[in-house]
């Protein structure tokens, strides 16, 4: 699956599968209901909905402001739209909120690339 | 021959002027007639109806583990329309609500991104706490539940008339027939108008020796409602004759019937007048027209003569007969069968209650209105039938209404003064944002609302006092660390000639204090200090990139606040700190939906990077130390434990008090004061303070008691606190964790590399130097 983004005809990679936004049953349950809006709004995005995955991410961090992940994939809907400058502005809300989150480290470094990139056009 | 005798010749005069004024009258007929087609043409071929646009709340969203505040939980579900009922909801729009349940049969939510039918849950409660929610028609738990979006206010023509439009196919044939029956039953086999019925109307008039009936149909009751004004003269008969007579010419009788079921006036709510079946059907039985029983159908066809005289609401046994009334001549008339007569006459009709329509979050509502101006004039909005979906939390406006008047009338019962003749009224204002978004979740513009419109969150100017402050410790970080010392000494500063001597709300006798205490106690003095030893001009350009519309005055007063602020825009500028130094426009309209549900206008959250993260950490983990050891540690006794960043504010002669709280999911800001700028004799913490730390108690949904995050850039130390007053030979006081920007971690001594200067020109505070601006 590769999700285009408009200007350009750039292509996105695939993102993780859904399952890694669970989180530990230990934690408050605004958490819960964070990551599961941020599931819907990955597969909106998988879809091509981007408009509704936005308002579903939206959602998932009006619930957990904390959730990187729902600021990753906002960041990664603003460059489908087109709009680096809002793309960047999440994506460095995201940096604060996955520092410490294993396996996401390389992830943000190529989309902050991708974002730099598309501020330079 | 040719000469006519005098009488003959008068009679083919008198003939011709006949003929002339006939041929005369005929070709006014029939222009009438024409322009009258063209009129009705007009009407009918554009928007046949003013529908005012409607405005709604956000969704709310319900879970598992989520702490609710059960009272406004019920509250908002009543003002959904949602009707308690003993047994199991059976039907969309009822609800059970027992000790440790809800019983709830949904209605059919339909918002810009989500369309869900109606269906039955039950959300189990463990005290405040959901425990879970199930589909009580398959048993299926779910995760998360919308509850669809509350009305909150509706853009009305001059005629305030409500309606929901619905199609022919729509209304239920029990119902076609029960309005027939009561006002034309030969509908169908006249032209517009029924001599018959009119014979008959007159005949039955004439026994009774009163009207008891009219003639006119339901083509001619159109005409009169739809395009004549009330009065009865006999050329207003004509004209309603000759309309009904070209609606007959020109739509079918099915379209005319539709019309005329959109049209018809069927009640009142309070200011506003209830047309068409599809919204009486709700404003009596709170379902859609298709869910309509025999029984529902006659009471609203028994309405169509008297809306008022025959009201379920007003005159519940005269609507009784006259609904019996009504089934009696279906019955007769062969409409229905006996044992549905029989079962309709003797059901028991209970129309569901209804709240007079009322504003709800008015001054949210207004400043709503200005942006939305901007996209629409104020004719649309009121005939367009727009849907406009905000961000306004529906449970949180109730609660911050209510906050804000207990809070007020708690002080003015401490302090009798407050209310004395002949003053005005103390008054005060909330508003309630989330900083990473900026959505404006609640807004309380006033005490009363049919007082005074004047919107104080976002139209007010007052000075900010030491809620100003932390624009000015902001502005000192590049060269201090929370740990500096800050001079305490008095000073006198000569600001256009005159001389200024900054004091102290508290007076203490230490001559310094560390830059987190100096913040979180709100010392004017040390916060002069560092004023300016940073720069007064540094502190203007450090405030202007939060976007402050009013002007910023490059005096040493500044720093202590000595500025106009508008509240919304103070919110907006500690929402930068909440929100890793990304401010977010405050958002309020989310889509608008044109009158056919098609989308028109959608708003998105607008970000703006103001702070790099790791300094808005540092000023959130300072403001933390207000709410934990400083001027804002009067929430703690409110029983809140979750992480609060705050600071209060009080200005010269108590003429405002302040309280601006965050924590990572809301930034609430409240501020107390007179509109004439008397004393409320009351600080920030004493007036504003209890006011934000109910509001923060009643939403419980609303808090998940998160931490800040420490972004990149944010070293933690564990330092020695030695005595400030300069005495380093003593052993460490107190050994603790501070947080730093990275490259900015003090020595030893506490100074920071390269801020030398900086620290030359505070200890000048040390001596109380004079110095001239």
């Amino acid at each position: 699956m590769v999700v285009r983004v408009p200007s350009g005809g750039k292509t996105l990679p695939p993102q993780p599968p859904p399952a890694e936004t669970e989180v530990p049953r230990s934690q408050p349950p605004q958490l819960h209901a964070s990551a599961e809006l941020t599931r819907k709004g990955q597969t909106l995005l998988d879809q091509g909905r981007v408009d509704a995955a936005i308002r579903e991410f939206e959602r998932a961090v009006s619930l957990n402001p904390n959730n990187g992940q729902g600021y990753y994939h906002l960041a990664r809907a603003w460059m489908v739209k087109g709009d680096f400058r809002q793309a960047d502005s999440f994506h460095q809300l995201a940096e604060i909120h996955l520092q410490d989150e294993p396996g996401w480290a390389s992830r943000l470094k190529a989309q902050k690339a991708d974002i730099q990139k598309g501020l330079d056009r | 021959m040719n000469q006519l005798s005098k009488p003959r010749r008068l009679i083919r005069r008198l003939l011709r002027v006949f003929s002339y004024g006939c041929i005369a009258s005929a070709i006014a007929v029939a222009v009438y007639g024409v322009w009258l087609y063209e009129r009705i043409e007009t009407r009918f071929s554009g928007q046949r109806w003013q529908l005012p646009s409607k405005i709604y709340s956000d969704v709310t969203l319900l879970y598992p583990g989520l702490s609710i505040n059960r009272r406004l939980l019920l509250d908002q579900l009543a003002r959904l329309e949602y009707r308690a009922v003993k047994q199991k909801p059976e039907r969309s729009g009822e609800m059970r609500a027992g000790e440790t349940r809800i019983d709830l049969f949904l209605h059919a939510l339909k918002t810009p991104d989500r369309e869900r039918a109606a269906f039955p849950v039950v959300i189990h409660l463990d005290r405040d706490r959901i425990a879970s929610i199930r589909r009580s028609d398959n048993g299926e738990a779910l995760s998360l539940l919308e509850i669809e979006p509350e009305e909150i206010d509706l853009f009305f023509g001059p005629e305030r008339e409500k309606r929901r439009l619905v199609s022919i196919d729509q209304v239920p044939p029990h119902l076609i027939q029960a309005v027939l029956t009561a006002e034309d039953n030969r509908y169908f086999s006249h032209h517009g108008i029924d001599f018959r019925g009119i014979l008959r109307a007159a005949f039955a008039n004439l026994r009774h020796g009163e009207i008891r009936q009219g003639g006119s149909t339901i083509t001619q009751q159109l005409a009169k409602n739809y395009f004549l004004t009330p009065e009865r003269t006999f050329t207003r008969k004509l004209r309603e004759l000759m309309i009904a007579l070209i609606l007959e010419l020109r739509y079918d009788k099915r379209t005319i019937l539709e019309i005329y079921f959109n049209e018809i006036y069927l009640g009142q709510k309070g200011s506003i007048s209830v047309n068409g079946v599809g919204e009486a059907s709700w404003f009596y039985f709170g379902k859609p027209v298709e869910e309509l029983s025999l029984p529902e159908a006659a009471t609203i066809a028994a309405l169509i003569r008297g809306p008022n005289a025959y009201s379920p609401y007003l005159n519940p046994e005269r609507c009784e007969r006259r609904r019996r009334h009504l089934l009696d001549k279906m019955y007769e008339e062969t409409v229905i069968g006996k044992t549905e007569w029989q079962a309709a006459r003797e059901a028991a009709v209970e129309p569901v209650g209804y709240e007079v329509f009322a504003k709800r979050a008015p001054y949210f509502v207004d400043f709503l209105s200005q942006q939305l101006t901007e996209l629409y004039s104020p004719e649309a909005l009121a005939s367009l039938g727009l849907s406009i979906y905000t961000t306004l939390d529906a449970q949180l406006q109730q609660a911050a209404e209510a906050a804000l008047t207990n809070g007020l009338e708690r002080l003015e019962k401490d302090r009798p003064e407050l209310t004395a003749d002949g003053g005005s009224r103390l008054q005060g204002a909330v508003v309630v944002l989330q900083p990473r978004s900026g959505a404006v979740l609640a807004m309380v513009g006033g005490r009363d609302y049919g007082e005074s419109q004047f919107n104080r969150v976002t139209q007010a100017r007052r000075q900010a006092g030491s809620t100003f402050k932390p624009f000015v410790y902001l502005s000192g970080l590049d060269q201090l660390s929370p740990i500096s010392v800050l001079p305490n000494t008095p000073a006198t500063y000569t600001v256009d000639g005159k001389d200024w001597q900054p004091r102290n709300f508290s007076e203490t006798h230490r001559r310094a204090y560390r830059l987190r205490e100096a913040l979180a106690q709100s010392i004017n003095r040390s916060t002069v200090h560092l004023a300016m030893a940073v720069g007064v001009d540094q502190i203007v350009d450090t405030a202007a990139a939060f976007g402050f519309s009013t002007p910023l005055p490059p005096y040493p007063s500044l720093a202590l606040g000595a500025v106009d602020v508008i509240p919304i825009e103070l919110a907006r500028a500690y929402g930068v700190f909440a929100a890793g130094g990304i401010q977010a426009e405050p958002l309020t309209i989310r889509d608008v939906l044109g009158g056919e549900g098609e989308p028109l206008e959608r708003r998105d959250i607008q970000l703006k990077h103001v702070l790099p993260p790791a300094k808005a950490y540092l000023m959130t983990s300072l403001l933390e130390s207000v709410i934990q050891e400083g001027t804002g540690k009067g929430v703690r006794s409110w029983g809140i434990r979750f992480p609060v960043a705050g600071k209060t504010g009080t200005t010269n002669n108590y003429r405002d008090a302040w309280f601006v709280g965050y924590t990572p999911d809301l930034l609430m800001l409240v501020w107390v004061g007179f509109d004439d700028g008397a004393s409320i004799g009351a600080s920030g913490a004493q007036a504003a303070l209890p006011i934000w730390a109910e509001l923060a108690r009643a939403v419980p949904h609303r808090f998940a008691g998160l931490e800040f995050v420490a972004p990149p850039g944010i070293v933690r130390k564990s330092v020695c606190l030695r005595d400030t007053e300069g005495a380093s030979i003593w052993p460490c006081q107190e050994i603790r964790e501070e947080v730093f920007l990275e490259g900015k971690v003090p020595d030893d001594a506490g100074i920071l590399p390269g801020a030398g200067a900086l620290i030359q020109r505070l200890l000048k505070g040390l001596t109380g130097e004079k110095e001239k601006r």
